[in-house]
């Protein structure tokens, strides 16, 4: 029965919707599904399937160096940087309940408008600018090529003692 | 010290990212929010923290018996109010039998500094009973992974971020926008059947929005509808049962903690009847999970928008404990605390005529026919609607506070705090403070409007439901409880109070205590 269950995923999200569209292409949906709806960061973890899927990010980091990340379409740019360690720490696993994956967008790239409760927690973050996003609310598409993001100087929770947090 | 530089604007209706400016941005130095670079060797010791003597051997606990001490324990927030006349920012309350001391934190910017530096497993204690029911009594059932309320560290961690996406989740939250109003319209025609011939409601009427709450926990946390909202209901039906074994499990849990806690060292009359009643609802909880689990095999699932919130966790977990566990625990923390909130905004509406007419006018533009179903999009627009939610929640908070348990020695207001100490942010008074709100004993939901930018609001000052990670996991669902509600009842009808104004008391909750007679009149179109 599990095997069964396993076959469906949430097309509310955009993010999936992108999924399923990439995959209806392909024709493989029932294959693939299966691990489509491993969406606890494990999505980000696959490579790209082809070129045009790549997404290009570079990311900011707190002591002002760049680094250059490669995603693709449909990931969860806080589950990304986990991938590449990148410190952005997303406590609340992307729930919409804390600040901790707060990041400035630098490029003029039109993300989708933050909705209210993305806002909300927005106004509790330290350091805030206009620029102010919450990484976790962050889907890459295509549009968002060339994408740069920076963390701000503190997020915290920041861990004690220089922890960095691990990817799962 | 006054520090408006950090203070921000809450609720902009849309925005470019660009063109807004904000309020808050860099006064916060990297020291400031980061509290781990204060010298700790070089605060003052804890022993100095202001608050009342202990005696010797028997401490504080005194102070809290009812005839001879000088507070009456069943008032926290007239408690939590004095502390703060008496003793400024902080207040520590030691030496209190058989408990760690009390911590009470009145400083925004340090509730801001603890919330922040609270690491992936904040300890936030509660509920005594419950734990011993989970960690004892029943502890073969509720075995490694008891749930999220009374659980902390590792277990805690991993039950939450198995539930939590589902839970808090914009996308799953929106589909129980159509069932939570069915729910309502239900409740909306009872309260027609229930008014009497002056269309007031009956003195008893708080009961009646427990039974609403419990119905829509019931539609969320079980995938059924318990039937709560029934008339002439028989003392041995199924619902009858829940709305007692609620009362007992839930209402009790005052007395039983705050009164008469010597269930902790033997079995008293009303421990036994909290321990029968919380047996009844596992039960209850089990009977309904398993009944979803059938409906599930025989679903013909191919997408994960046909799933309810109950599917979703069972398909992703091999055990349906998991669900059990869930939904026990929304239900525990989900129909006093809602309905509670609800009796609240209910009498703060009834009282402000012109308020409510106010919300009334925007929504009928949302809704110009009353009988259209609501939808997410109708939600996001109900602007004035939700700010005076956040009013009511500001000025007359239902939790009077959080707390946690510090996990590691912090400094707090230039004082040494031990690891352990369990700090308390009361946001009833925080939330009402000058030093972090412009005119805060006057009641004004624009307040948390856009286009107002005279009055100002510290964004750690009122927080009803906590942040971060080990924030309120029912968050959503309540807010959309009560926005739905809110929308339905107010869009028809009229809501007026022509008795003696209520006086805010703590009994389980900070609500009206009273009659809540509302006279409700059918508004014409």
């Amino acid at each position: 029965m599990l095997n069964r269950l396993l076959l469906f995923v949430n097309i509310s999200s955009p993010r999936n919707l992108n999924r399923i569209n990439n995959f209806k292409d392909l024709n493989l949906v029932r294959q693939i599904f299966t691990s489509i709806t491993l969406n606890h960061g494990e999505y980000e973890w696959q490579d790209p399937k082809s070129v045009d899927e790549v997404v290009n990010v570079t990311v900011v980091l707190k002591d002002g160096s760049k680094q250059q990340i490669k995603g693709k379409v449909g990931d969860n740019l806080l589950y990304l940087a986990h991938r590449y360690e990148i410190p952005m720490e997303g406590a609340c696993e992307a729930s919409l309940a804390c600040t901790t994956c707060h990041v400035y967008v630098n490029t003029v790239h039109t993300l989708p408008e933050a909705d209210e409760k993305e806002e909300d927690l927005l106004d509790m973050a330290p350091f805030l600018k206009e620029n102010s996003r919450l990484g976790c609310q962050i889907i890459l598409s295509k549009e968002l090529e060339g994408l740069e993001v920076e963390l701000p100087k503190a997020t915290r929770n920041f861990y004690v003692d220089g922890h960095t947090p691990k990817p799962h | 010290m006054v520090n408006f530089s950090k203070v921000c604007r809450p609720l902009r209706k849309s925005r470019t990212l660009i063109e807004t400016v904000r309020h808050r941005s860099e006064a916060a130095t990297v020291e400031a929010i980061c509290p781990h670079l204060e010298q700790f060797e070089n605060a003052k010791p804890y022993s100095e923290i202001p608050g009342p003597k202990a005696l010797p051997i028997i401490g504080n606990t005194w102070r809290l018996m009812p005839l001879i001490g000088q507070y009456d324990i069943s008032d926290v927030a007239k408690l939590s109010q004095l502390f703060h006349e008496e003793y400024g920012k902080m207040c520590k309350l030691s030496g209190l039998v058989g408990r760690p001391d009390l911590l009470f934190v009145y400083d925004a910017d340090e509730i801001e500094k603890i919330y922040r530096q609270e690491g992936p497993t904040p300890f936030r204690p509660s509920m005594p009973c419950l734990v011993k029911y989970k960690s004892q009594v029943r502890k073969k059932f509720f075995g490694d992974l008891p749930g999220v309320v009374g659980v902390h560290g590792e277990p805690w961690r991993l039950f939450r971020t198995r539930v939590q996406k589902p839970v808090l989740q914009i996308q799953t939250v929106k589909k129980y926008i159509e069932p939570i109003e069915t729910v309502t319209n239900d409740f909306i025609y009872r309260m027609l059947e229930m008014k009497d011939e002056n269309n007031e409601m009956p003195a008893d009427f708080d009961n009646e929005i427990h039974k609403w709450a419990l119905e829509c926990i019931g539609r969320v946390s079980l995938d059924t509808r318990l039937g709560c909202l029934e008339k002439n209901l028989p003392a041995d039906s199924e619902p009858q049962k829940i709305i007692d074994a609620a009362k007992y499990a839930l209402r009790n849990v005052a007395i039983l903690e705050l009164k008469f806690p010597f269930w902790r060292y033997f079995p008293t009359t009303i421990w036994k009847n909290y321990v029968k009643n919380m047996d009844y609802f596992i039960e209850i909880c089990m009977k309904h999970i398993d009944a979803a689990m059938e409906r599930l095999k025989t679903k013909n699932v191919e997408n994960e928008k046909d799933l309810s919130l109950v599917e979703r966790i069972l398909a992703n977990e091999k055990d349906p404990k998991m669900a059990y566990i869930l939904a026990l625990d929304l239900i525990l923390v989900g129909i006093d605390t809602i309905s509670m909130a609800v009796c609240s905004i209910l009498y703060q509406l009834a009282i402000r005529p012109e308020q409510q007419q106010k919300m009334y006018a925007e929504l009928k533009t949302v809704m110009p026919d009353p009988n259209e179903p609501i939808d997410s999009k109708k939600l996001d627009q109900l602007v004035f609607l939700k700010a005076f939610v956040k009013e009511v929640f500001r000025r007359y908070s239902t939790v009077i506070g959080n707390g946690r348990t510090l996990q590691h020695d912090t400094v707090i207001q230039g004082y040494q705090v031990p690891q352990g100490t369990q700090v308390v942010f009361p946001t009833l008074v925080t939330g009402s403070m000058e030093e972090y709100v412009t005119n805060p004993k006057e009641f004004l939901p624009e307040r948390w409007l856009k286009s107002d930018i005279d009055n100002k609001i510290h964004p750690f000052a009122s927080l009803p439901y906590g942040y971060g990670a080990r924030m309120c996991l029912g968050r959503r669902f309540a807010d959309l409880e009560i926005q739905v509600l809110l929308a339905k009842l107010i869009r028809s009808y009229q809501l007026e109070y022509h008795y003696v104004p209520l006086e805010y008391k703590v009994t389980f909750m900070y609500a009206p205590e009273g009659k809540l007679k509302f006279k409700m009149t059918k508004r014409k179109e």
